[in-house]
């Protein structure tokens, strides 16, 4: 076995030289930081305050809307400086004002005790306001009616003319304008060729704005309509409210743990990308095997390494060294995925999860799903055979061909088939003990992809040790196979075989 | 004799309806450089191919340095394959050292082996180049030097001269003498007889697949009838009758050529000649060249090697 593991360690070193082996080492853990750490970044940037102007025809709106900006902005501060307050080094000043049990800071005390003052607290910037109105041009009425006030600011909306902020010019990001008649307009009378409020902005991509506009003025008129029909406003609110409980649950777990959570989703999704995963490492793999077979071939270096090594060696030898630097990628990969999901969940406490609903809790649940089912293993074994199982074929494929251009006809048949398992990713998890995901489960080409999909679903023993064990059966066969093809192609020359040979020569 | 380090056996190899080897039998005794010559398409490759166990041969049987697979036998044996090719991307040296390590070299061991070997033969400066930078002729003779680096009792090169330059021809011919000088046995394929005449021991040829002679380059020479060039405005005829002359053949340009008897002496052609008082302006007594023998041997087949 000296000479394959010779040749495993030539291709593992050569192939850990390229570049393209330390870029795909670094892009993943790279784009998955960034998509995490982007986000959070432009968040503590702050997209700038946004200057807007309200022009209410009717007046009867504006006061509401203000209202209801100014406590969002208040909000807004007060969740910063919670933020603020959880570093435990800057708590000094708020010393007396945390919780000692959930260690959060006690807002209603803080703000009693510090009245208009609460904002000031030393090294903490409250957050600019996202919006902020803006006092209408000199030329605007402030009861103008929408279309007027439209043709009137739009050149400040097309950023022509800028508005006057503090003595420092800033563009108008928006113009709200409501009609006088907005409530006769709401009634449903003739609304079809009027615009109702109108929304100007360059930026429609932005919705915050409009859509508190347009919450806060329906819930208002709403709120008029019934007092208008003589109901109780408070009364339709606390009806408005009602909401029958609902909870998920999953038979198959534990009594008292049956509670279908969001770590039961993810247990459900993530295997998805796990799929991806080894769909993405073949083929990047594939490419590597093919090359790497074709320069022997091409070079005829392969004469030289058959008058030393047998092709059973030879082909042993690739497939160890190749599924080395296949393995090393995806174990980098997982390892710096389950790193920065650890990392992302140490810094959020239980109760702050809670509070920020389900997206916040994402990683720790993840992290907890990592530990606590045997996805990992699995999908070590799957990968491993399927990657095998998918090498072996590649590489009796490659070992026919003259030219990478050969081999990408071949290639493209086996994209194409690989693209199967990809399409039913979707369906699978959604009953991942269903005819087609077992009838699938035991199809070779699919089982590693399926099984990965199930073995999170809690799938009965008998398909994940049986798909086991026929997929080390299957593998054997497609490497056996493999050897003859391998034997018989690698010293051919000329157009690769027809398929009619490359049988023959598995019969002979 | 020395009992032989190669012995093929009644060795065909057919593919399909194609013969590409008819019947070969071959005897190659220890530390001699035995040439392999015939035309393109002649079958050396196959040939040397079924003697690495790379391929096999549909009957008979090969006995390399005792076993009769080259796989059992493989540390001991060299091999540069006809068509050149090293892997790119690495370093002279240490696609040295790998192969010497493929063959059984420990890491150490081999990897000053291939500095040592990359300095004896000029390409000092070159051994931590990638192969790609390399000039044909330094692949070629990296190639070589990987092929005996692990110290081979038995060296097979296929073509090792093609593609090389005069000076690098040299290069070659010394690397096969110091092999032959430490005892090694070689055997090269080439279609170039100045090679073969110079470097080989013994020689095979071979066409269309079989054998057609073998044994040393004088026994090669004595299959063609030495003949005596001569060139003179008188009558020649009296030459017939010696028992030495086998016959005479007019030239073009006015000369002729007096075919000798086997083992004749032209001594005895001259002395006939001061004899009849022919007096000779050209007397010119050439031993055939493994040439002639090549092309008399492969006649039309050979046509396609010349022009190549």
């Amino acid at each position: 076995m000296r000479p394959a593991f010779l040749i495993a360690w030539r291709e593992f070193a050569e192939n850990a030289k390229t570049k393209g082996f330390w870029l795909g080492l670094l892009l993943f853990p790279a784009i998955i930081t960034a998509s995490i750490q982007v986000p959070i970044f432009l968040e503590k940037q702050g997209t700038p305050t946004r200057r807007f102007v309200l022009v209410d025809a009717g007046g009867r709106f504006a006061p509401l809307l203000r209202e209801k900006l100014a406590a969002d902005e208040t909000r807004r501060q007060e969740e910063a400086l919670r933020d603020f307050a959880r570093d435990a080094t800057r708590q000094e000043t708020l010393a007396g004002f945390i919780d000692p049990t959930d260690k959060q800071l006690d807002l209603a005390r803080w703000r009693a005790a510090q009245g208009a003052d609460w904002l000031k607290v030393p090294g903490f910037k409250p957050p600019a306001p996202r919006f902020a109105e803006s006092p209408l041009p000199d030329d605007i009425a402030a009861d103008a009616q929408p279309d007027e006030a439209a043709r009137r600011l739009r050149p400040w909306l097309r950023g022509e003319r800028k508005l006057s902020v503090d003595g420092k010019e800033a563009s108008l990001f928006a113009a709200v304008l409501i009609p006088a008649d907005l409530v006769e307009l709401a009634q449903g009378d003739g609304t079809k060729d009027r615009r109702g409020i109108q929304y100007w902005s360059e930026n429609l991509a932005d919705i915050a704005l409009p859509q508190l506009v347009e919450n806060t003025i329906n819930a208002e008129l709403r709120r008029r309509g019934y007092t208008a029909r003589g109901l109780d406003a408070a009364t339709v609110q606390s009806i408005e409210r009602t909401r029958a409980p609902m909870t998920s649950l999953n038979p198959k777990k534990a009594e008292g743990e049956e509670t279908v959570g969001l770590a039961d989703r993810i247990r459900q999704w993530l295997p998805s990308a796990f799929v991806y995963l080894l769909w993405i490492a073949i083929f990047a793999i594939a490419q590597i095997l093919l090359t790497s077979v074709i320069e022997e071939r091409s070079n005829r270096i392969i004469e030289v390494l058959l008058s030393s090594v047998t092709p059973g060696e030879l082909m042993v030898g690739k497939l160890l060294g190749i599924a080395s630097i296949g393995l090393t990628m995806l174990t980098v990969w997982i390892g710096s995925l389950v790193i920065i999901v650890v990392w992302k969940a140490s810094g959020i406490s239980p109760a702050q999860a809670a509070a920020s609903g389900g997206m916040a809790q994402l990683p720790g649940d993840v992290a907890t799903l990592l530990r606590t089912t045997w996805l990992l293993p699995a999908f070590a074994m799957y990968f491993l055979l399927g990657f095998l199982f998918y090498s072996g074929l590649i590489l009796a494929l490659g070992s026919t061909c003259n030219t990478l251009k050969e081999a990408q006809s071949f290639m493209g048949v086996i994209v194409l088939f690989l693209m199967v398992p990809l399409m039913l990713m979707t369906y699978i998890p959604r009953d991942p003990n269903g005819p087609l995901a077992t009838a699938l489960s035991w199809f070779p080409p699919y089982t590693p992809f399926v099984m990965m999909n199930r073995v999170t679903a809690d799938p009965p023993m008998r398909d994940v040790v049986g798909t086991l064990v026929l997929m080390v059966v299957a593998t054997a066969g497609v490497l056996w196979g493999a050897g003859k093809i391998f034997r018989m192609g690698i010293l051919r020359t000329g157009q690769p075989p027809p398929l009619l040979e490359m049988i023959r020569w598995l019969r002979s | 004799m020395i009992a032989p380090v190669l012995e093929l056996r009644n060795v065909t190899k057919t593919y399909g309806s194609f013969t590409a080897v008819d019947d070969l039998s071959l005897s190659v005794p220890a530390g001699c450089v035995h040439g392999f010559l015939g035309p393109n398409g002649a079958g050396k490759t196959t040939s040397l191919r079924m003697i690495l166990e790379i391929i096999r041969p549909t009957r008979g049987s090969i006995t390399l340095l005792g076993s009769p697979s080259a796989l059992a036998v493989r540390s001991r044996i060299g091999y540069l394959p006809e068509e050149k090719g090293l892997y790119k991307k690495m370093k002279a040296w240490a696609i040295i050292a790998y192969f010497a390590t493929l063959k059984g070299m420990g890491h150490r061991a081999a990897k000053a082996r291939a500095f040592e070997l990359l300095e004896r033969y000029g390409l000092k400066d070159f051994a931590e180049a990638r192969t790609e930078a390399l000039s044909k002729g330094m692949g070629q003779k990296v190639q070589v030097l990987a092929a005996i680096a692990h110290d081979p009792e038995f060296v097979i090169l296929d073509e090792p001269f093609s593609g090389l330059d005069p000076v690098n021809q040299t290069v070659m011919e010394d690397i096969i003498t110091d092999l032959r000088k430490r005892g090694r046995t070689v055997i090269f394929s080439t279609h170039v007889m100045a090679h073969a005449e110079r470097l080989c021991d013994r020689l095979v040829i071979i066409a269309k697949g079989r054998k057609l002679f073998d044994g040393t380059p004088a026994e090669a020479r004595e299959t063609l009838p030495r003949r005596v060039r001569i060139q003179t405005a008188d009558d020649i005829a009296p030459l017939r009758s010696l028992p030495e002359v086998a016959g005479l053949l007019p030239m073009a340009d006015g000369g002729c050529e007096v075919e000798l008897q086997r083992g004749a002496d032209a001594q005895a052609v001259l002395q006939a000649c001061f004899a009849h008082g022919i007096r000779l302006r050209t007397f010119r007594f050439d031993e055939p060249t493994l040439h002639d023998v090549f092309v008399k041997l492969v006649g039309p087949d050979a046509k396609e090697a010349m022009y190549r």
